[in-house]
């Protein structure tokens, strides 16, 4: 589904994505874990198409498209969902808004009908009881006033709703209580565990893990993939550290 | 008609081009002026709890007219401000007794000249009345609108600017008395220039004024509201909350004054003044002002001029929200809390209906 294939990016000049490769099939979870500042990220953004993320090298193919080539938000269109590990706030713009724009955005890209207005409500509501959301969080501007917790959980709405081929979640699972995390791992479990759909998890922690079982495990350290296993690399990880595994210079 | 025009090398006026004006002024009105004005009926928000309507065509009332308690003639309110002084023809005056209530809605309608129309509305002691006001057309439309409102009286006013082109002034002035409270809001969504000037004076204890709106501007547009609430009584409040949006070469002006006097203790005076460029190339200006002479008030003033943010852009294309679309989003929730404060459903409805429809084109 998705094909990356030495991909180089830089930020402001800075290069931070050296070489980085890595194919993920539909059907299937991928975790990319590492240090801080190791680049995750970064490759999150460069794939969603951030402005100022500039890519200098390689090639990203979704399900056999140039990914490189499209405008983010036709990317969206395409299947692609980033799940941000700061989503951003909107004053102004209530959730139910924000996503009824987008979803039929996205459907008229498609060439899809667009849904109307009671098709779409009960769509979200579904989607927000499935995150234990209230409809009168979903009717409050997008993220403003959400605590981090809730930021996360409105995000997996998000998800639900627009139904993606492929989504990048990075960090999700930060800011999350011990309930909520269980509600997001449900989340993700059931929005995306489909033969026709993969997810890559950013992760710091194995618990997240533990709710969505990944068929492989990443570590990105300087900006490339460095090593690859399965959900006992992340095990690994969390009993000693990058360091016994000979990863500390990504630090400098 | 010879006019006298302010000058732009005058501080209150360097924002404001009516370089135009001479022009329009020697232009003879559209004959066809009939035919104008029934096309431009739709503009006519036609609330079902609107009882007198008003059709000006170039500063005639229109025969469709249903004045209801307007009476029409020569006005007893006069102006010394630059351009409202013009206005000395014949206007509407709406005078309510005592506890009466009207619902006034006025439609003008300009065929490529200009018109001078005054109106004078009076409410005695707890009447409440709603006044909302379209331009429509091309030409030049000066307007001068005086409020005096009694103890407890309540003027809701709203005025939509949606001239094709030309240019549009108004000068309103309104005295408020005691616990008396106005909410007015200007929207400038057409596609000519306008200047908007305000003065409301709080006359008597705690009454309530709240002054402001949007100005949009794109093109070569240019839109500027100069507003000054002044205090002259104890315990008022006013809030002046104003959005200017500027395009392409356009320049939207927004000065706001409080002024509070000696004796006007307890004032609660708020000011937000808000603008947005949506292209580098486009100019805000904005002018917050304080004039406190009183020592117990209570004032505020927010004053920002930006660009839509940028993580809030990408993070809506994320979504698949194409540029456009998500420029017009950001922008709508920009202006909205400037339309918000319209009490009545069915104005508020037509004035956000009219700023998208200007976002969207
Ligand atoms: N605008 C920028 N200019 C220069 N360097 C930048 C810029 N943005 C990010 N970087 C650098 O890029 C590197 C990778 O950042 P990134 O956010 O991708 O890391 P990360 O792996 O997600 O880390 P974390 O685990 O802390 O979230 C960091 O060293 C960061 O300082
Ligand atoms: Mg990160």
């Amino acid at each position: 589904m998705l094909e990356i294939n030495n991909l180089h990016a830089e930020v402001d000049g800075k290069p931070i994505l050296n070489g980085l490769s890595l194919s993920v099939n539909a059907g299937e979870v991928h975790a990319i874990m590492g240090p801080n500042g190791a680049g995750k990220s970064t490759l999150a953004y460069v794939l969603g198409g951030r402005p100022g993320y500039d890519v200098t090298g390689g090639s990203v193919t979704l399900d056999g498209a140039d990914l490189l080539e499209m405008e983010p938000h036709e990317r969206a269109a395409a299947g692609l969902f980033l799940g941000f590990q700061y989503p951003v706030e909107i004053p102004g713009v209530s959730n139910v808004q924000f996503l009824r724009e987008a979803a039929n955005a996205q459907r008229a890209a498609r060439g899809e009908p667009a849904l109307s207005g009671a098709d779409f409500l009960r769509l979200a509501k579904a989607q927000a009881e499935g995150l234990s959301m209230s409809m009168d969080m979903m009717k409050r501007p997008v993220n403003v006033g959400f605590s981090g917790g809730e930021k996360k959980r409105a995000e997996m709405v998000q998800m639900g709703i627009l139904d993606p081929k492929l989504a990048i979640l990075d960090e999700t699972d930060s800011g999350l209580d011990i309930d909520a995390l269980r509600i997001v791992g449900d989340g993700i479990e059931r929005i995306m565990r489909k033969p026709d759909r993969a997810v890559i998890l950013i992760t710091h922690y194995q618990r997240l893990l533990d709710h969505v079982r990944p068929d492989q495990v990443h570590i990105l350290s300087a900006g490339r993939i460095v090593r690859s296993g399965g959900p006992e690399l992340a095990h690994a990880l969390e009993r000693e550290g990058y360091a016994a595994l000979g990863l500390e210079d990504a630090r400098s | 008609m010879t006019l006298t025009l302010p000058s732009a090398r005058e501080e209150a006026w360097r924002w404001t081009d009516l370089s135009g004006l001479p022009a329009i002024v020697a232009a003879v009105p559209d004959a066809g002026r009939d035919a104008l004005a029934l096309a431009a009926m739709p503009a006519a928000i036609a609330s079902e709890r609107t009882d007198t309507r008003l059709l000006f065509v170039d500063g005639v009332l229109h025969s469709s007219s249903t004045p209801g308690r307007v009476r029409l003639s020569a006005v007893d309110a006069r102006t010394d401000h630059a351009l409202g002084r013009h206005a000395t023809a014949d206007g509407w005056t709406l005078d309510l007794a005592p506890g009466q209530i009207a619902n006034v809605e006025v439609v003008h309608v300009a065929t490529g000249a200009a018109s001078h129309v005054p109106a004078h509305v009076i409410l005695a002691p707890d009447a409440v009345a709603s006044v909302t006001e379209t331009f429509v057309g091309d030409g030049w439309t000066n307007r001068f609108f005086r409020a005096e409102l009694g103890k407890g009286a309540r003027l809701m006013r709203a005025v939509r600017l949606l001239h094709a082109s030309g240019f549009q002034s108004l000068r309103d002035e309104a005295l408020l008395g005691e616990g008396a409270s106005l909410v007015a809001t200007v929207l400038g969504a057409g596609e000519g220039s306008s200047r908007v000037d305000a003065l409301v004076t709080i006359a008597g204890e705690q009454a309530f004024a709240e002054y402001g709106g949007a100005m949009l501007a794109r093109g070569e547009q240019r839109h500027e509201a100069a507003a000054v609430v002044r205090h002259a009584a104890p315990h008022g409040q006013s809030h002046q909350s104003w959005r200017a949006v500027a395009d392409d070469r356009a320049v939207a002006s927004l000065a706001a004054r409080v002024e509070v006097a000696r004796h006007a203790q307890k004032t609660d005076g708020i000011q937000s003044l808000k603008g947005l460029l949506l292209k580098r190339t486009a100019t805000v200006n904005i002018k917050p002002e304080l004039e406190i002479f009183a020592d117990d008030v209570k004032c505020a003033h927010g004053a920002t001029v930006g660009e839509l943010d940028r993580q809030s852009l990408f993070y809506l294309a994320s979504r698949g929200v194409d540029p456009a679309r998500a420029r017009a989003i950001l922008t709508r929730a920009f202006v909205a809390d400037a339309l918000d404060r319209i009490g009545e459903e069915a104005v508020r409805d037509a004035f956000v209906a009219d700023a998208d429809r200007w976002l969207d084109a």
